[in-house]
């Protein structure tokens, strides 16, 4: 790889690409693929307890407990106590619309007569489950084809590097248009918005993965182990793996993040989750009209998208906190 | 230094052509009809179908069709509006410079108080202006920022205007119309396009501040008598921007399609609304159009700043060295 | 004897960390004369850079704190001083050169600006001069063709010639004193010997006082007037060159003397080396530091702590036994292995 030495020096050391595409990551202390050398040292257990440790962390790990669960049991207990958020109801719509928070609507109704609370809470679900499964189809994506580039470098490995290259070069938001606008009306859902946004994240994943193999292949215990008859895909499993996963875990958590705020902004445009689903980016949209009178309807579910995406950034903070601190030497 | 600009340059050759053909993938050989988003979803005879589709040289093999498209892009051909049958890249040259001093705007926003808060909170590590900082960073990354330019709106344009009595800023009304003079009108859209860089940016200048303090060369700087100061300005600072001005000309494409969704709540006439008007009209040349056109800026600035790498650090400016 | 330039009087400098104390200097004393080279000789983590750091007032006192002792330099006391005060003395009457040449040198500022900077800072020279004040000095370390080179940046010169550069730099303001900590640890052989010769030349020409801090006793053989053995933080031999190599006091000078290879001595014996590791700073060892490793260990050795005291004219030794005169090196058998 020599030729590509200086791009790698800067591209790594200073991971500032991927800081702002749509994913926020906070500038690690060190690069993600030097922690990944060091982590074999690491024992989970012992990050665990480290984590613990971590007030902040902990506080966002509980917040976004919370969430999850009023996410899942939402259908257990919303519709009942604030009526159902997605339905529309002409007569409830005339009688109910525009309230001002009250103690039958904590956060007041909107313009179609639906408690926003209830709103707020479904428009979890979307998020979560969008933030997550993008993330899923990223890590997927990016450690297959990490791997395949790591492992059997040449001209596969700069092939797939310069594919990185061009995924890279897109901003989330052009690249979620381009695909989103083209799609039919009819297809539109949550798989397209989640299979967009996580097929743009591969690249950071499968970089920090590469250069994990890289690293590790250097050593003589990988020559050792393919003497002993080791085949490929068990020398990856049981050597590699370990090593690499501590700064994916990282960098998938801290993704999550991005891919909600990807998924309102998309929804923002009208791109995304179509009406009646709550989304909360759909759900700012569609209150921009009523700002000056209730500006409720846009307020609460950006602090939704706050407090969630700060979560997922703190929770991933604490997490790299947890397993850096030993290699803090 | 040379060879790096030549490797540089050579690295980029490749993905300015991936980019076009996923660009061209995404618009033509993806999607179900691509006539429809040529001419507009109207119900047309096949008769008329089949003659648009020849126009617009879809009946020809892919290679083919990648290569009118690549002629066009080179000639700055991108393509027809459906909704007012002008050119796009006329559209796009009215709009721009709306955009362009939006961004320039929100540059100096991200270097001034982006970089100053990066420096003041790394020189005064742990104190209270490094939490606020800190702080304030965490959440402005958390933030979607079309809901800050709103709370914005509301805040400054309808709270203080009611508060006051006279009213204070104004929200939307693009770029002008109003009482106030037309850059009072950049003001609420700039900070909003910045808000997110300038967070990084100031937690990117205050990390790279940290690392370098601890660099043997520092230690070196007191040890010659230097004053705190000194060693900052003098020792620290040029090591430390490098990385930290590499970072907001990469950046410049994130803010590009930020944008698009500040100008949407500002109504701000610009690149980012025009496209957004387009994808509700379902416009879709001008929606293609004008990602293309961001997406070649955007490539533009990094090429841009990765040889500018070579001027910034004059370990590859200089290449290796002589030796002895 | 001239007023003394320099003397270390006690001198004791811990660390608070979380995980408890670390006691980097405890209690070192030596003198400095003009024009005298003093050799501190000791293992990583002996506290032989410490003491130097902490004289020139580069340690950060969070977590450092001086708890006792002093250091004086022309009978001013450095610990004492304003801070601006002891600004002026560094780089200018103290100067200090390190280890490793390639990080301690800034890479995006040329060469000349870095040797001309305490030029400008301290002798209040313009630009210009302190540029051809920095082309003379490079001719004097040796670098050929100094008007080109000094336009150089860091990474385009050899190890050997950065450390030669760091070099002018630290001689730019004429010092009293010259600390080099570890000066060629990080080069080839080869270039070490060319330092060190450079260094003995410009000693005699421009009269400083050296402090020249290495792990390796080879390096002091030739240039020291003095040696201070250190271990663990504390003084454990101090005496004139000569006496240190020759009738060496300490047990840890004997295991030091015997882990190098010689070539000047008939009877080549085995190499012998000093079992174990340095102990740590937070937990010293009860008694004498050195007593896990000392082969010639006893009781009292584990209990009572030595304390650096004459024993012969100008000798120094921490041993208990150094008073003892059959406790001499060609009397004690080499054993390898705790006793």
């Amino acid at each position: 790889m020599g030729d590509d030495h200086i791009s790698k020096d800067r591209a790594e050391e200073h991971a500032v690409k991927e800081y702002r595409s749509g994913m926020p990551a906070t500038p690690p202390s060190g690069p993600y693929e030097e922690s990944a050398e060091r982590a074999s040292r690491t024992l989970w257990g012992d990050a665990w307890g480290r984590l613990r440790r971590n007030r902040l962390a902990l506080v966002a790990l509980g917040w976004l407990v919370i969430v999850a669960i009023a996410a899942v049991s939402a259908d257990a207990w919303v519709p009942r106590v604030f009526g159902s958020p997605i339905r529309i109801d002409t007569v409830r719509a005339m009688r109910d619309r525009l309230q001002n928070p009250s103690f039958a609507h904590p956060l007041g109704t909107d313009d179609l007569g639906r408690d926003i609370f209830a709103r707020v809470v479904y428009g979890s679900r979307i998020s979560l489950s969008v933030g997550i499964l993008a993330v899923m189809v990223s890590v997927v994506i990016g450690l297959i084809l990490g791997s395949l580039s790591g492992y059997y470098s040449g001209f596969v490995d700069t092939l797939i590097m310069r594919v990185a290259d061009v995924f890279l070069a897109f901003p989330y938001i052009l690249f979620a248009i381009l695909l989103l606008s083209v799609l039919p009306k009819s297809q539109r859902g949550i798989v397209p918005v989640f299979l967009t946004i996580g097929v743009l994240g591969w690249p950071s994943i499968a970089r920090v993965f590469r250069s994990s193999i890289l690293s590790v292949k250097e050593n003589d215990y990988i020559d050792a182990g393919r003497a002993l008859g080791a085949s490929d895909l068990r020398l990856m499993m049981r050597h590699i793996m370990p090593n690499a996963i501590a700064p994916i875990v990282v960098y998938a958590t801290m993704s999550v993040g991005g891919a909600i705020l990807t998924e309102a902004a998309l929804s923002f445009l009208g791109l995304g989750i179509a009406p009646p689903t709550p989304s909360w980016g759909r759900m700012i949209e569609d209150g921009r009209v009523y700002l000056t009178s209730n500006p409720g309807l846009v307020f609460w579910p950006g602090l939704a998208i706050l407090s969630t995406v700060l979560a997922f950034t703190l929770l991933g903070d604490g997490i790299r906190d947890a397993l850096d601190v030993k290699l803090k030497d | 230094m040379f060879r790096y600009l030549i490797r540089r340059v050579v690295q980029f050759i490749p993905v300015f052509f991936g980019v076009t053909l996923l660009l061209f993938f995404i618009t033509t050989i993806l999607p179900g009809d691509p006539v429809a988003l040529r001419a507009g979803e109207k119900s047309i005879s096949p008769a008329v179908y089949r003659e648009i589709r020849k126009e617009f040289g879809l009946d020809k093999p892919w290679y083919v069709q990648y290569g009118v498209y690549l002629k066009q892009l080179a000639h700055g051909d991108l393509g027809t509006s459906i909704y007012t049958g002008r050119k796009v890249a006329v559209i796009f040259k009215e709009t721009y410079p709306y955009t362009m001093r939006l961004a320039f705007a929100a540059i100096l926003i991200e270097i001034l108080v982006g970089v100053g808060a990066g420096i003041v909170s790394a020189v005064r590590q742990y104190s209270i202006w490094d939490m606020l900082v800190t702080l304030s960073t965490s959440v402005l990354v958390a933030l979607p920022v079309f809901w800050l330019g709103l709370m914005l709106q509301y805040f400054f344009g309808i709270l203080l205007r009611n508060w006051t009595g006279a009213t204070f800023f104004l929200p939307i009304s693009g770029a002008s119309g109003s009482v106030f003079p037309s850059w009072v009108h950049l003001i609420l859209p700039s900070i909003t396009l910045a808000s997110v860089s300038t967070a990084y940016a100031a937690r990117i200048m205050r990390s790279q501040l940290l690392e370098v303090a601890g660099q043997d060369y520092v230690r070196t700087a007191y040890a010659k008598g230097l004053t705190g100061g000194g060693v900052l300005w003098g020792h620290e600072m040029k090591n430390a921007l490098i990385p930290v001005v590499t970072f907001i000309g990469l950046d410049l494409g994130g803010m590009l399609s930020g944008a698009i969704l500040t100008e949407t709540v500002f109504n701000w006439p610009g690149v980012g609304f025009t496209i957004y008007r387009a994808i509700g009209a379902r416009d879709y040349p001008v929606v293609f159009g004008g990602v293309a056109l961001v997406l070649f800026a955007v490539l533009t600035v990094n090429l841009l700043v990765d040889l500018s790498y070579a001027f910034l650090d004059p370990r590859i400016r200089y290449g290796e060295g002589t030796g002895e | 004897m001239t007023e003394g330039l320099l003397k270390v009087d006690g001198l004791k400098m811990y660390f608070h960390t979380r995980d408890g104390v670390v006691k980097a200097v405890d209690g070192v004393s030596y003198s400095l004369d003009r024009g005298e080279t003093l050799g501190v000789v000791g293992e990583s983590g002996s506290g032989k850079s410490v003491t130097a750091l902490t004289m020139m007032r580069l340690i950060p006192m969070p977590p450092g704190k001086v708890e006792g002792g002093d250091v004086l330099f022309k009978g001013e006391s450095l610990l004492a001083m304003k801070e601006d005060d002891v600004r002026h003395i560094r780089g200018n009457r103290i100067a200090m050169i390190f280890q490793d040449p390639m990080t301690s040198l800034n890479p995006v500022y040329r060469i000349g600006h870095q040797i001309a900077e305490p030029l400008m800072i301290h002798k209040g020279m313009s630009r210009r001069e302190a540029w051809s004040r920095g082309l003379e000095l490079l001719d004097l370390v040796g670098i050929p063709n100094p008007s080109q080179r000094a336009r150089d940046y860091p990474h385009q010169f050899s190890g050997g010639m950065r450390q030669r550069a760091m070099i002018a730099m630290a001689l730019a303001c004429d010092p009293d004193i010259l600390i080099a900590d570890e000066p060629t640890t990080a080069l080839d052989v080869t270039i070490q010997a060319q330092i060190l010769e450079l260094m003995v030349e410009l000693q005699a020409k421009t009269g400083s006082a050296i402090i020249l801090i290495t792990h390796d006793l080879g390096v002091v053989a030739d240039m020291a007037d003095r040696i201070l053995v250190m271990y663990a933080g504390r003084p454990v031999e101090y005496g004139a060159a000569e006496t240190v190599f020759y009738t060496p006091l300490h047990p840890y000078t004997w295991g030091l003397l015997d882990s190098l290879p010689r070539y000047d001595i008939e009877d080549k014996g085995e190499l012998c080396p000093i079992d174990g590791q340095p102990p740590s700073l937070i937990d010293v060892p009860s008694g004498c530091a050195f007593h896990p490793r000392c082969p010639h260990a006893r009781d009292r050795c584990r209990v009572e702590t030595p304390v650096l005291r004459e024993v012969a004219s100008g000798h120094h030794s921490a041993c208990h036994f150094s008073d003892d005169p059959s406790f001499r090196r060609e009397n004690v058998a080499c054993r390898v292995g705790g006793a």
